[in-house]
């Protein structure tokens, strides 16, 4: 073989090895039906992984909407991450539609982030009151920061059994997110030391796990069922307990309407506070940590406010 | 009593101002033939809002408030030319057409900015109870001048002219109205801001020849049907708009039937028949569905049943009585177990500084038992009155079609015609 030939051979093989390249290093390709599951995504999985959330920041999650191109996006993932608990309802039937058994329920790659979670308000099937049509539980259970250890925990878990070459990576840096979370929990926990037992109020009934965790009390829901506005005498109700309690504050969603609970606010002299329920429902949320850093400054810049 | 009164005031006073611009424009609307306008003029300026919205204007901003109001003048250009479309084209298809159109765009505007939904959920779902006073101060100079120029419109006849004067007329009136409409349906929501505008003017139309006398019957009877409304969202504890809504239907019905009644001379013997008939009707397709299916759904008998409980005793037997009764207490019972459960869990969450997994796991477990309790229950007492239907299908059914055919009248000149041959029907027996 001439030189020509050979250095042709290596160039050859280089070229191979070089679209080889990429398939070694792919990143593993996760799908999270919201923005705070696909932020824990990012925080166990690094730049191995490369999530999408289905709903995007700012919409609401228990009632969007798919697209087409969202099939497409299922089409490549090998793991998808949802809330379980009837939230994402909607996610089932695309799952039918991909066909791929490893995606649906019981597969390798379907990770349902609530399993081993404490739920709250469970009620069975059949009963529907306060404000939650979900007899599952109530399914905003990552606002308690402490079940970010579960949820990670169930992620992490997927991660490995589907990309075990990277295991030692995923297990150290959920441990790494996991001790930073532990210090700020305990921040934001004397941050809102002085709301403990403070009585509020607020719109659409999102708040028990961060309200268990941060010892809030809430007195009440103004939605007396998910998307629907309060009746004139149960607002005649609200208001007398907000005055009885002295109820200093509401707390509501950018989504929630606004005319309701300003209406309450202003009867009953409150202000009101409005938090972030998931990663990207207010500008400054734009992950897991600043989720809560969020919440806890406009709540505490609340009640400041509202101290006489 | 006082509660109510200060939180009734003032929706029913926004109320009041509202049905007064909106009459005026409904009888307009009615005789143009284009009743959906408002509902496009309101999806117009909630697009707007949305455009606004993605430019960087924040909602209730002097920015937002020019954009929705540049859309709704859009719009209001485009219906003005409604009465130039080719002949045979009806103006409400339009109408319906833009309606679907607008709604299309901000739709496909939120999904570029999710954060816009809820400004354009604001735009049109308002609520008549949580009005704020300075709203009103704000509309309230604004729908009198608008409220006069229509009138004075009216009155010289400037809408019939022909040609360009015409036309201008009738641009003017539908920008006036796209004013109106983005500010009443912010406050009010669409369902209701509809009803205010068609209803009264509908019966005005009903009782009254001249614009004057239609649009005081308008007031008169839209501000009883807002009062009722309101009275009956706060005693049946409803939800406002959705019963203020029901509230002037019902007064169309009263006037549409008293209008039907007056013209038939208060013939009250014919309208008794009329119910007779349909009472019996609905007894007939009772007791034939009664003998198909009595385990099914008895909407009738149902019905009759949750409003006189001692029913059941008629065809229930003694020891059916007890077996209902028994489930009954129990329901009762494991329900307040549900209810002081819930209560105990939500305090738990906040009372004691510790935050104690056990106890809300234990909690759970009770309250799915308690609820499944409760079903297993309800399905005895379920069973119980479907084994007391099914014993009496037929004897029930016979009586049913017995009091239905009593009832029932026909056109017919000989009213004895059925009467004579129902004691043959009865016995199909001897006819074999």
């Amino acid at each position: 073989m001439s030189q020509n030939g050979r250095l042709a051979v290596r160039f050859l093989c280089l070229g191979f090895l070089l679209l080889l390249a990429p398939w070694a290093q792919a990143a593993l390709s996760v799908v999270t039906t919201t923005t705070d599951l696909k932020s824990l995504v990012e925080a166990v999985g690094g730049n191995r992984v490369s999530v999408v959330s289905l709903a995007p920041a700012g919409s609401d999650a228990e009632d969007y909407a798919p697209r087409p191109q969202d099939l497409d996006r299922l089409r490549d993932a090998r793991i998808i991450v949802r809330v379980g608990l009837d939230y994402d309802l909607w996610l089932d039937r695309m799952l039918r539609q991909t066909g791929n058994p490893a995606l649906m329920r019981g597969g390798a790659g379907h990770v349902d982030s609530s399993y081993a979670i404490v739920l709250l308000e469970v009620k069975g099937a059949g009963l529907s009151d306060g404000g939650h049509s979900h007899g599952a539980g109530n399914p905003h259970y990552w606002l308690d920061p402490a079940n970010a250890e579960i949820i990670t925990g169930n992620i992490a878990e997927a991660l490995v059994r589907l990309d075990p070459a990277n295991a030692k990576h995923y297990e150290q840096r959920r441990i790494d997110f996991l001790t930073r979370l532990e210090q700020r929990i305990r921040l934001w926990q004397t941050q809102l030391a002085p709301l403990a037992g403070k009585p509020l109020l607020t719109y659409h009934n999102n708040w028990p796990y961060f309200a268990r965790r941060f010892r809030l009390n809430f007195v009440g829901t103004i939605e007396p069922r998910s998307g629907v506005a309060p009746s004139p005498a149960a607002l005649s109700v609200l208001i007398r307990r907000m005055r009885d309690e002295q109820v200093s504050f509401i707390v509501r969603h950018p989504q929630d309407p606004a005319r309701d609970v300003d209406f309450l606010a202003r009867k009953a002299g409150a202000r009101v506070a409005i938090l972030a329920a998931s990663v990207g429902d207010l500008p400054q949320a734009k992950d897991y940590f600043s989720l809560f850093d969020t919440n806890v400054a406009a709540l505490t810049a609340a009640y400041s406010e509202s101290k006489p | 009593m006082k509660e109510a009164i200060e939180l009734l005031s003032l929706p029913f006073f926004a109320s009041l101002i509202l049905i007064g611009i909106h009459c005026q424009f409904g009888l307009q609307v009615l005789k143009r033939n284009v009743v959906f306008v408002d509902l496009a003029l309101a999806q117009s300026a909630a697009l707007g809002a949305t455009v606004g919205f993605m430019q960087g204007h924040l909602p209730l901003t002097i920015g937002a408030y020019a954009w929705s109001l540049g859309f709704a003048w859009g719009a209001a250009l485009i219906l003005s030319l409604i009465r130039h479309a080719p002949k045979g084209i009806p103006p409400e298809a339009l109408v319906g057409v833009l309606y679907v159109a607008t709604t299309a765009a901000s739709l496909l505007l939120i999904e570029k900015a999710p954060q816009g939904a809820e400004h354009l959920k604001q735009i049109l779902t308002g609520s008549v109870l949580t009005v704020s006073p300075d709203e009103l101060v704000h509309v309230v100079p604004l729908y009198c001048t608008i409220g006069f120029l229509l009138w004075l419109a009216a009155r010289r006849g400037w809408f019939a002219q022909a040609g360009m004067a015409g036309w201008l007329a009738d641009l003017g009136f539908y920008a006036a109205f796209g004013i109106v409409v983005t500010s009443s349906v912010a406050m009010a929501g669409v369902l209701l801001v509809f009803s205010f505008l068609i209803i009264p003017a509908l019966v005005g139309l009903l009782w009254a020849n001249t614009v004057g006398r239609q649009l005081t019957i308008g007031w008169g009877v839209g501000g009883l049907a807002a009062a009722a409304g309101l009275v009956a969202s706060y005693l049946l504890d409803t939800s406002t708009g959705a019963t203020m809504v029901s509230s002037f239907a019902l007064f169309l019905g009263a006037a549409l039937g008293g209008r039907m009644l007056a013209d038939n001379g208060w013939e009250m013997r014919r309208v008794g028949k009329l119910l007779g008939n349909l009472v019996a009707i609905v007894m007939l397709v009772s007791a034939g569905w009664f003998i198909a299916k009595p385990r099914a759904d008895q909407p009738l008998l149902d019905a009759l049943e949750a409003s006189w409980p001692a029913l059941r005793q008629a065809y229930f037997s003694p020891q059916e009585m007890e077996i209902h009764a028994d489930a009954e207490n129990y329901v009762k019972r494991y329900a307040a177990e549900v209810v002081r459960l819930t209560a105990l869990e939500a305090s738990s969450l906040w009372e004691t500084s510790s935050v104690d997994d056990e106890k809300i796991r234990k909690i759970s477990s009770f309250q799915q038992s308690y609820n499944e309790m409760i079903k297993g229950e309800r399905f005895v007492m379920q069973e119980t009155r479907s084994r007391a239907r099914e014993r009496l299908r037929w004897p029930l059914a016979w009586v049913l079609l017995c009091a239905c055919l009593a009832l029932l009248s026909f056109p017919s000149k000989r009213p004895g015609w059925l009467a004579a041959r129902l004691p043959q029907l009865m016995k199909p027996t001897d006819r074999v």
